[in-house]
């Protein structure tokens, strides 16, 4: 066992130059490529923590906006139901006015047509009921509508001379009007009736188409007339007042 | 039968005779140096490790890991020291079961290089940490009357490192050849398997000491006495 020291420098020498290789090609090649992975890694967790932050405050913008948005969307609605309930309830009203004019047109329509149909109703019956009373006087009495009526002229004026003097004084003329023309015995007839109940008063004899058949006496503002209006009117009040009454009466038999 | 290389003169070179200790040990160099090139010759960043680096990544981590438990502090330049170290006499007792190849590290005047490679650089690395004045002031601690102790003590641990390293190697060669002519084919295997072993260990506990030896000179002795009283 000895020491060889040449060998001692040579090995402590060789030692020396391995050291400075392996540094060379193993320590500095490995250690630069951990510390360079390192970095990187480094790098990249600090890039995937920046772009954390960055989603992070970008959910929390979102959120926020998300939040606005859904005020915005509770106030929209809100103001559409509002609206909504106010066209709505504007509709309704109009629909409610254009019922009730198109009621009261459609009431007044059927007021003119009952009226033009009482109307009717009305001609058709002084028609008949002058048919019958004419057809009755001259059956029974041999008399004609208007003999019985210039004699029913001079009661009625009768009735009412007092009246009709006073209207003579002022107007000083009588006029007759009746829907045909009187045939002249009558005029004779009836001028004597009034010349002997209302002296000193002119007579004039007129004609009237559209008059209801009968005979009107005007003396200025007074008149006074028997046409078949006249008792029509009184058969429609008789047959009303019956209407009225058989009405009244099952009313109170239903609410019995 | 020859207990040691160096009387082993391979040729000579000007007068200078080359023994098969140099031969070997730079035989150990090309074969470090060699695959350490090879491995790392197409090592990029931009490049995925394959196995053999991460081979030598383990290697090398392990290493600074050992070296991170024993010394405080940045230890990029002990690992260049004590890892050489450790993979110098690692591959050279591993080579040693190649038959013919006689282990470098079988010879007094390896280990006793490396034992003084140690001793250079134990205060190289205290005065680089310390500075000169901090460094000496280490050798009259805890008074003067150490000094003559420290000082022993320095070359005796350097003596240590390389009749430690040297008997286990040799040992292990010797009596492997020894078994060879006694028994030829159980024993020398079994005894090889052995000196694998025991060769490995060997390199792992002169790195280590050496690591120790240079982390106690560079450590920072007001760090030390507060972790012993936090310790304490």
């Amino acid at each position: 066992m000895s020491i060889d020291w040449v060998t001692v420098a040579a090995q402590i020498g060789n030692f020396l130059i391995l050291v400075w290789l392996l540094k060379r090609f193993l320590y500095r090649p490995i250690l630069d490529g951990i510390d360079a992975r390192e970095a990187e890694i480094t790098a990249r967790m600090g890039e995937a923590q920046r772009i954390g932050d960055a989603a992070e405050a970008e959910k929390a913008a979102f959120a926020k906006r998300l939040a606005v948005l859904e005020s915005e969307r509770s106030d929209v609605l809100d103001t559409g139901r509002a609206e909504a309930q106010d066209l709505r309830e504007k509709m309704i009203r109009e629909t409610r006015a254009q019922l009730a004019a198109e009621r009261e047109v459609f009431a007044r329509d059927r007021k003119a047509q009952a009226e033009r149909y009482a109307t009717a109703l009305e001609k058709s019956g002084a028609e008949a009921l002058l048919a019958l009373t004419r057809r009755a006087l001259m059956e029974l009495a041999d008399e004609t509508f208007e003999e019985r009526l210039v004699i029913h002229a001079g009661r009625q004026i009768d009735a009412s001379r007092q009246e009709l003097l006073e209207a003579a004084s002022v107007a000083k003329e009588i006029v007759v009007t009746t829907r045909d023309s009187l045939s002249d015995a009558l005029r004779s007839t009836l001028t004597d009736q009034i010349a002997e109940r209302l002296p000193g008063v002119a007579l004039r004899f007129a004609s009237d188409p559209a008059q209801s058949p009968g005979l009107v006496l005007r003396i200025g503002g007074v008149r006074v007339g028997w046409t078949v209006d006249t008792y029509v009117e009184e058969l429609a009040a008789m047959v009303e007042d019956q209407i009225t009454e058989k009405s009244h009466k099952k009313a109170v038999n239903d609410v019995r | 039968m020859d207990l040691t290389p160096d009387s082993i003169i391979v040729f000579t070179v000007g007068g200078v005779r080359v023994n098969a200790t140099i031969v070997y040990t730079w035989l150990v160099m090309a074969v470090l140096t060699g695959g350490a090139w090879l491995m790392t010759r197409n090592l990029r960043p931009d490049v995925p490790p394959n196995r053999w680096r991460t081979l030598l990544e383990v290697i090398v981590q392990a290493i600074e890991g050992q070296i991170a438990e024993i010394a405080e502090g940045p230890a990029r330049h002990v690992l260049y020291f004590s890892g050489t170290l450790f993979l110098f006499i690692l591959t050279s007792n591993v080579l040693s079961v190649v038959p013919g190849f006689r282990a470098p590290t079988g010879s007094l005047s390896t280990t006793a290089g490396l034992a003084l490679a140690v001793l250079v650089a134990v205060p190289i690395f205290g005065i680089g940490s310390r500075g000169l004045t901090g460094y000496l002031r280490t050798y009259v601690q805890p008074s003067w009357i150490m000094l003559p102790f420290n000082i022993i003590g320095e070359i005796s641990r350097g003596l240590s490192l390389a009749i430690r390293l040297y008997g286990n190697i040799m040992s292990g060669a010797v009596i492997a050849a020894i078994l060879l002519g006694v028994a030829p084919l159980f024993f020398p295997v079994l005894m090889s398997m052995l000196s694998l072993l025991t060769g490995v260990i060997q390199a792992y506990i002169f790195a280590v000491l050496a690591t120790v030896y240079i982390a106690s000179a560079t450590a920072d002795p007001t760090r030390t006495a507060t972790k012993g009283e936090k310790s304490s």
